[in-house]
């Protein structure tokens, strides 16, 4: 790759760049900065809008009464109840279990402190899922 | 544009620390620690010492639950390696205590000695939104601590140091799941002046050569390209179409995406065996050197076709058995190249 071929189609990185490796004019190599790749923008928001796609489908589920909050946010920091489990400091099994929403609403104050905590979330905002969807998909 | 991105900082005892762009976070930090100690060294020389390139294939470890392919070595392992190779001597420890583990980095960065420390990505606010995806494998250098949190230098996203609160730090460092960093940090204690970057060099290139031509699993190095590279060809009859491109994504994401320098570090093991052949005053390294930058042209041209098929879902003329005998040329390309650069390593003189 020469310098003159490093990709510089959009300023994906939010305005941040990032640097690769590309050959100079006289053959050596140099550091140069790239604003982005459209071929990268490709795969990339694919892997976006699909985690998107994934919590937008849960947050209907909250809605329908099929899952709990938690689920949603769970999914909306990127978590498997593995995970949250192991944050949290619970038992897979009982951190799947309130992924019931009847269970959910019967938990005690201190335990939903925990969840919060986990979560990085207020009180307030873990029991309760926004009412539209979530556009940035990926994080708060 | 092409010259070095620099910007300075003044570190707890008065010491000033340089922050340059680095196109990797590990090789970078590495780079980046050992300047400090007085070890002037480029990122391509600790990708080659360290032996970094590699291929693997892992289908029993799943990211967002995919299968992953790497085109580096385990983290971690290149700065190990390229401290020995080097003699440095380096302190490294994890915590089981998150409030040790805070500790511990504030009463060293008061010294005035940076830390490197491996975070997860998830957590880092400063990080593009995009690129925030759940994965405890990032390294950046805390310099010191400020009103905001902490300063700190990430060679291999930004131009410019930044901040980063204690909230993010603390999460970070700490996240719990897949490859937990349980708040790693590591930095040199002390560089051994005669160290011989000569030998290192050698070493590391004969490393390199055995990892990816030696290792009896057919999923790693030159023979895990070529059973990814069959197993692409079927994935379209096997999996349907759209899984099939997921998958090939997946792929892409970790050839191009995560800091790897474009075409998956084959460029920057390029510059590093551009930078041994002027050590070394070797024409035979050179020739590698351009064999590599094709190769790693090779690799670019496949991201290139298989984001079109990704792209336009059926409707392109490229196929995936088209994609599949790219890499299967770069895994024949390289072969060669790796047993040619095991017979001038085993020439060279230290």
């Amino acid at each position: 790759m020469k310098v003159s071929e490093v990709p510089q189609d959009i300023t994906y990185y939010e305005g941040e760049k990032r640097a690769c490796y590309a050959l100079n004019d006289k053959g050596k190599y140099v550091i140069v900065t790239s604003t982005g790749w459209n071929d990268e923008a490709v795969v990339n928001s694919l892997a976006v809008e699909e985690l998107a796609e994934h919590l937008e489908e849960t947050r209907k589920e909250v809605f329908a009464g099929t899952r709990s909050p938690l689920y949603y946010h769970m999914e909306s920091r990127q978590m498997n109840p593995r995970i949250l489990a192991k944050t949290a400091g619970l038992a897979v099994f009982r951190v799947k279990r309130h992924f019931h929403p009847e269970i959910f609403a019967r938990l005690k104050p201190s335990l939903l402190a925990r969840y919060a905590k986990a979560l990085a979330l207020s009180v307030e905002e873990l029991k309760t899922v926004p009412e539209k969807r979530d556009e940035r998909g990926n994080s708060k | 544009m092409t010259t070095e991105l620099i910007t300075k900082e003044t570190l707890a005892n008065g010491r000033t620390y340089i922050h340059r762009t680095s196109a990797h976070c590990e090789t970078g930090v590495t780079s980046a620690l050992f300047r400090d100690k007085g070890l002037d060294i480029s990122e391509p020389m600790i990708f080659g010492i360290g032996s970094g390139i590699f291929f693997g294939h892992l289908p029993f470890i799943k990211q967002t639950g995919l299968p992953v392919s790497t085109f580096r070595s385990i983290p971690g392992l290149v700065f190990k390696k390229a401290a020995k190779r080097l003699g440095v001597k380096v302190f490294r420890k994890r915590f089981r205590n998150q409030q040790k583990g805070m500790d511990e980095l504030r009463r060293v960065i008061r010294t005035g000695q940076i830390v490197a420390v491996t975070t997860n990505i998830y957590w880092l606010s400063f990080f593009p939104r995009r690129y925030r995806f759940n994965f405890s494998g990032h390294n950046f250098i805390v310099l010191y601590e400020n009103e905001n949190g902490f300063r700190i230098s990430d060679p291999a996203l930004l131009e410019y140091t930044t901040d980063c609160s204690t909230h993010d730090m603390e999460r970070a460092r700490f996240a719990r799941g897949p490859m937990e960093a349980r708040g790693l940090m590591y930095y040199p204690l002390s560089v051994n002046p005669d160290h011989d970057i000569r030998k290192a060099c050698i070493t590391g290139m004969k490393d390199s050569c055995k990892q990816m031509l030696k290792i009896p699993i057919p999923l790693f190095g030159v023979k895990g390209m070529r059973y990814l590279a069959k197993k692409v060809i079927k994935w379209p009859d096997k999996l349907g179409y759209v899984e099939a491109c997921r998958q090939l994504a997946h792929i892409l994401r970790l050839q191009e995406e995560m800091g790897t320098g474009g075409a998956g570090f084959r460029f920057m093991y390029a510059a590093f065996l551009q930078e041994a052949a002027e050590l070394f005053g070797s024409e035979e390294l050179a020739e590698l050197s351009q064999e590599m930058t094709a190769i790693g042209d090779i690799w670019r041209e496949f991201a290139v076709v298989s984001a079109r098929i990704i792209k336009q879902r059926g409707q392109s003329e490229e196929t995936f058995a088209k994609v599949g005998g790219l890499m299967l040329i770069c895994a024949g390309r390289e072969e060669q190249l790796f047993k040619d650069l095991d017979k001038v390593a085993r020439k060279l003189k230290a």
